[in-house]
């Protein structure tokens, strides 16, 4: 690129960054106004001054703190369950011949892709029938299935890289197998393991149709949920709702940043590898 | 490498695999069984087969020519969200690999609506679509860009063109970075040898570039329409395929018919025909990651 193209290129950077975090704006200036501004027509961007009161509103008025707890556990229960399934497999994908492998792969890659939708129909029967229906325990459950699939892809690429040798130094060393995953391969992958973790445990926290479908109390809804029902009931307090959306967004923006590198290169495959 | 050593590697390997694949089975493979099965069968409100009746359910939706409707709205959502996400996502692409201050900051901005949930961002979509107190309609009318913007989500072409802004909205992040990464493998060399050629931008993007993307291309592409087939959550939000069905598309008229309309008959057969449409494409794009990149 000449030096000549740069003075093109900021105008047309702010035009795409406005673009693409308008609803977020949006989102700030509702948050911070207090009702008599939210409902003045025509709307105007800056708040009149900084109003607060929202965010301790939400607190008080609505049941945002257990929003918040129950996504909280289906994102540490979802990212426990899969992470107990997904590390003996990934390392069996990753370390170990075996016939089955490369059909395997080739299964959990096309599985992945498949919408929830497809399964929501059967699943509810299933859930019902284990007497599951409105616990956060069918949330734990099914938020795990569509996760694990592409965490056992992302953690034995991982693994992939790490060098067998650190490994078979310790078999003949005398440790057990299990003893050299825990000791030595999980500590030098955890760069892998924490990636992971954090893509399962976003995916749980944005998850939204299995708990449209399965929850039914108030004091069981996850965030995602809860949020929902404050559109659609009564008249929506829109400043309530975008006060709580900074809230359950900051922190699945911060942890994404941290993994995003690794999702576009685990989805992309060879393709991005340069 | 026939012997014991071989043997019990694969007995651990498959020890290691039995968890997964357990739940797997049960939680994914059996509901897709079953969801097959309640297609050629008569279900009760509660789920349960009642009694076997061939291709009934699949006759049912398409003696309805708002199956039809909704099938080719699918279509058209599909190609049309996928061929604007490739185009921007290539243009940003472009824009964030050329070097300027504060570059990094640009590309950390560019991720958030990927970063945030899309249940919420649908959500604060709706509130800015508001004729009288969203700030869409005013910023439009103030700037002079449009001066009578339609009430974006109460008329059924006004309301799928919002729709599908939103699913846009959300993929673009994700097809800006994936090209970037394929953009920043391409070798330098090749542009240098261009220009001595005497390429001019044009004939180096078009000739270099676009060629050598053209893997990631593909493989962006193929995981893009599955995603926007897939997307559940920007229409329920929004509209929930209001108003009537007009901005459904096959995804959420499956969920309507299970979970609103109670016929879960109907609605199996729907996932089925669905099932056989993701499951193709599926299959392309596993074959095309692959052949980028065997593991």
């Amino acid at each position: 690129m000449k030096r000549a193209g740069l003075y093109a290129v900021y105008p047309l950077v702010i035009f795409v960054l406005i673009i693409l975090l308008f609803p977020f704006f949006v989102m700030v200036s509702t948050a911070f106004k207090p009702v008599s501004e939210v409902y003045s027509n025509p709307p105007h961007w800056i708040p009149r001054e900084l109003y607060f009161r929202n965010f301790s509103d939400i607190w008080y008025k609505y049941p945002l703190g257990s929003y918040f707890k129950n996504s909280f556990i289906i994102s540490v229960g979802t990212t426990l369950l899969t992470m107990i399934f997904c590390i003996p497999a990934a390392y069996a994908v990753a370390r170990l011949r075996f016939r089955a492998k490369s059909f395997l792969m080739y299964l959990f890659l096309v599985v992945q892709m498949f919408s929830p939708i497809i399964v929501v129909i059967s699943l509810f029967k299933i859930v019902a029938l284990l007497g599951l229906l409105d616990t956060l325990l069918s949330l734990v459950l099914t938020n795990s299935v569509f996760a694990l699939t592409f965490a056992i892809w992302l953690l034995s690429g991982y693994f992939r890289n790490i060098p067998k040798e650190i490994e078979e130094a310790a078999l003949i060393d005398g440790c057990s197998r299990i003893q050299s995953i825990i000791r030595i391969l999980l500590p030098v992958a955890m760069p892998g393991v924490v990636t992971t973790i954090i893509y399962t445990f976003i995916s749980a926290w944005n998850e939204f149709m299995f708990a449209l479908t399965f929850i039914t109390s108030m004091d069981k809804r996850p965030l995602t949920l809860g949020l929902y029902n404050f559109i659609g009931r009564w008249t929506v307090q829109w400043q309530y709702l975008m006060a709580s959306a900074i809230l359950a967004l900051i922190p699945v923006v911060i942890l994404f940043m941290f993994i995003e590198r690794e999702l576009v290169q685990g989805l992309a495959g060879g393709a991005v590898k340069g | 490498m026939r012997g014991k050593f071989w043997r019990t590697e694969s007995v651990v390997a498959y020890l290691f695999m039995v968890p997964a694949s357990v739940f797997l089975l049960v939680f994914m493979f059996y509901p897709i069984v079953y969801v097959i099965l309640m297609s050629f069968f008569r279900v009760n409100k509660l789920g349960d087969l009642m009694s076997f009746s061939g291709w009934a359910n699949f006759r049912f939706m398409f003696d309805k020519p708002e199956f039809w409707q909704v099938v080719l709205r699918s279509c058209i959502w599909t190609a049309i969200a996928v061929a604007v996400k490739t185009g921007l996502g290539l243009v940003i692409a472009l824009l964030l690999n050329v070097e300027f201050l504060g570059k990094k900051l640009a590309r950390t901005l560019v991720i958030i609506p990927w970063a945030s949930s899309v249940p919420i961002s649908a959500m604060i979509w709706q509130w800015t679509y508001n004729n009288d107190f969203g700030l869409l309609n005013h910023t439009l009318r103030v700037l002079g860009i449009w001066k009578n913007p339609p009430i974006w989500l109460a008329e059924p072409g006004s309301a799928f063109a919002a729709n599908l802004w939103v699913d846009i909205w959300c993929g673009i992040p994700f097809m800006a970075l994936v090209f970037l990464a394929g953009l920043q493998a391409i070798p330098q060399e090749l542009y240098e040898a261009a220009e001595v050629d005497g390429a001019t931008s044009w004939t180096k993007f078009r000739f270099v570039t676009l060629p050598l993307l053209s893997g990631v291309l593909t493989v962006a592409t193929l995981l893009s329409t599955l995603w926007t087939f897939n997307d559940f959550n920007v229409i329920y939000v929004l509209t929930a395929g209001g108003p009537g069905t007009s901005t459904d598309i096959l995804i959420t008229y499956i969920y309507k018919y299970a979970f609103q309309y109670l016929r879960f008959g109907p609605a199996a057969a729907m996932a089925v025909i669905t099932f056989a449409i993701l499951l193709t494409v599926s299959i392309i794009y596993a074959r095309s990651y692959f052949k980028e990149g065997a593991f």
